[in-house]
């Protein structure tokens, strides 16, 4: 029984009760906190819009028995042009989505936190880099400890030759080292692959139209196998 | 556990929104000390509003005929379509008594959190009737949030190839409200909304 600030960005809500909501946040050293934030539905709530996704925020929380209770809450960055984008605001659901199922309850997640961060900042700095989600996913997937092997084999480490492509596996298989399962990707696509999950988010290396989408449907199936779990919003991100 | 026929009713209040154990035995109890006539009533209610009640087939708003009263009514102006989430955004829109329009029900927001995409709600029933029913313009009424704010920018892109007027409710300081509690979010808002005067 006891109030604690701690810091953390609003990935999604739901409601509770008569007019209350559990908000759900990330918070780089506690963690997923789920609490509730009492009254934030009414249109008089002091909480206002401070507690809407994607919002990275200062609170103090009540904590006793079962869920806390949010009590107060300071904006510290609220991210308000990717609202007024969809391409933008779909790209921010989905990374709050991605984040929402890689990390964990009372688990500190100083790098999954950072990265959404800077994820959000690169969406806010203005119209979205078509190779960003990926950039962002391989970033997840680095993250989780599932990062794909791309410039050399998964099996032997060798950079001979690495046609092949394996989900199980964990990336990039040589000839000897392939499996049955093992697809073959056009040539160049890893290397493509590999620049992104190296690059800065803000500043992502030009986009080649030939290779994003595939580079995204590559990364995404890799991360939905080792997730064990479709992404929803990225089926309605399709528009 | 009490004799059958109380325990069943516990039971079953006890799957309500809002109502616990506690709560559904407190209900049952009471029930069985009113008159037979109101419990008959009360059950009579619950009856009739499920065999009556169906969606309107213009507006998706409920109503107990083919249409509801309001696109019933003649004195509405049927060039505005004012767009909400839910049937119950209908009585609160009509409670500020500035909207003499007709209403549109979405059935619910895009969410780009859980995946809820345009295609589960009432989209292509929306620009159905703008296309064959002289609106002139839509009047988007989804909530302030991001699910809101996702499923206005939808009907934005897909309303404004029709040739029609998109609006939104405007977002900005509560009436009676202290400046000192304004979020940034909303006072970024107002501040972009504001008007001349």
């Amino acid at each position: 029984m006891a109030l604690r600030n701690d810091q953390g960005i609003v990935l999604r809500s739901y409601p509770f009760g008569e007019a209350d909501r559990v908000v759900v946040l990330l918070s780089p050293s506690h963690g997923k906190i789920r609490a509730v934030a009492k009254g934030v539905r009414k249109t008089t709530s002091r909480f206002g819009g401070r507690l809407e996704p994607f919002t990275q925020v200062d609170l103090v929380l009540y904590e006793g028995r079962g869920l806390g209770i949010i009590t107060q809450v300071s904006v510290i960055e609220a991210f308000p042009h990717l609202r007024g984008d969809l391409e933008r605001l779909l790209a921010a659901g989905t990374m709050a989505e991605v984040i929402d199922a890689v990390t964990e309850e009372g688990e500190g997640s100083a790098r999954a936190f950072l990265l959404l961060h800077r994820g959000l900042h690169a969406l806010e700095a203005g119209p979205r880099h078509p190779d960003l989600m990926t950039a962002f996913l391989l970033k997840v997937a680095d993250v989780v400890g599932v990062a794909p092997a791309l410039d050399e084999c998964a099996g032997c480490g060798t950079r001979e030759g690495v046609t092949r492509f394996s989900f199980a596996a964990g990336g990039a298989l040589c000839p000897r080292c392939r499996t049955p399962a093992a697809v073959a990707l056009r040539a160049g696509l890893t290397a493509y692959l590999a620049r992104l999950a190296a690059a800065d988010l803000s500043d992502l290396p030009p986009p080649d139209p030939s290779f994003s989408g595939e580079a995204m449907g590559v990364t995404r199936r890799f991360l939905e196998y080792h997730l064990d779990r479709r992404l929803e919003s990225l089926a309605s991100a399709d528009v | 556990m009490f004799e059958p026929p109380i325990q069943r009713l516990i039971d079953e209040l006890a799957r309500l929104p809002g109502i616990g154990r506690k709560s559904a035995q407190r209900l049952a109890f009471h029930l069985l000390t009113v008159e037979e006539e109101d419990a008959r009533r009360l059950s009579r209610a619950i009856l009739e509003m499920r065999e009556q009640v169906r969606l309107c087939r213009r507006c998706f708003n409920v109503t107990d005929s083919d249409e509801c009263s309001i696109c019933r009514d003649l004195r509405r102006d049927a060039t505005l379509v004012c767009v909400v989430e839910r049937p119950q955004d209908i009585v609160v829109v009509e409670r500020s008594r500035e909207f003499r329009g007709r209403y549109h029900v979405l059935g619910g927001a895009v969410s780009p959190i859980e995946g809820i995409g345009p295609e589960r709600l009432r989209f292509r029933e929306l620009v159905e009737r703008v296309r064959t029913e002289g609106i002139t313009e839509v009047i988007i009424a989804t909530n302030p949030s991001v699910e809101g704010d996702a499923t206005a920018l939808y009907l934005a892109k897909v309303l404004k190839p029709e040739g029609v007027k998109v609006t939104r409710l405007a977002s900005g300081l509560p009436v009676g409200g202290d400046l000192d509690y304004a979020d940034e979010l909303t006072l970024g808002r107002a501040l972009v909304g504001r008007q001349e005067m």
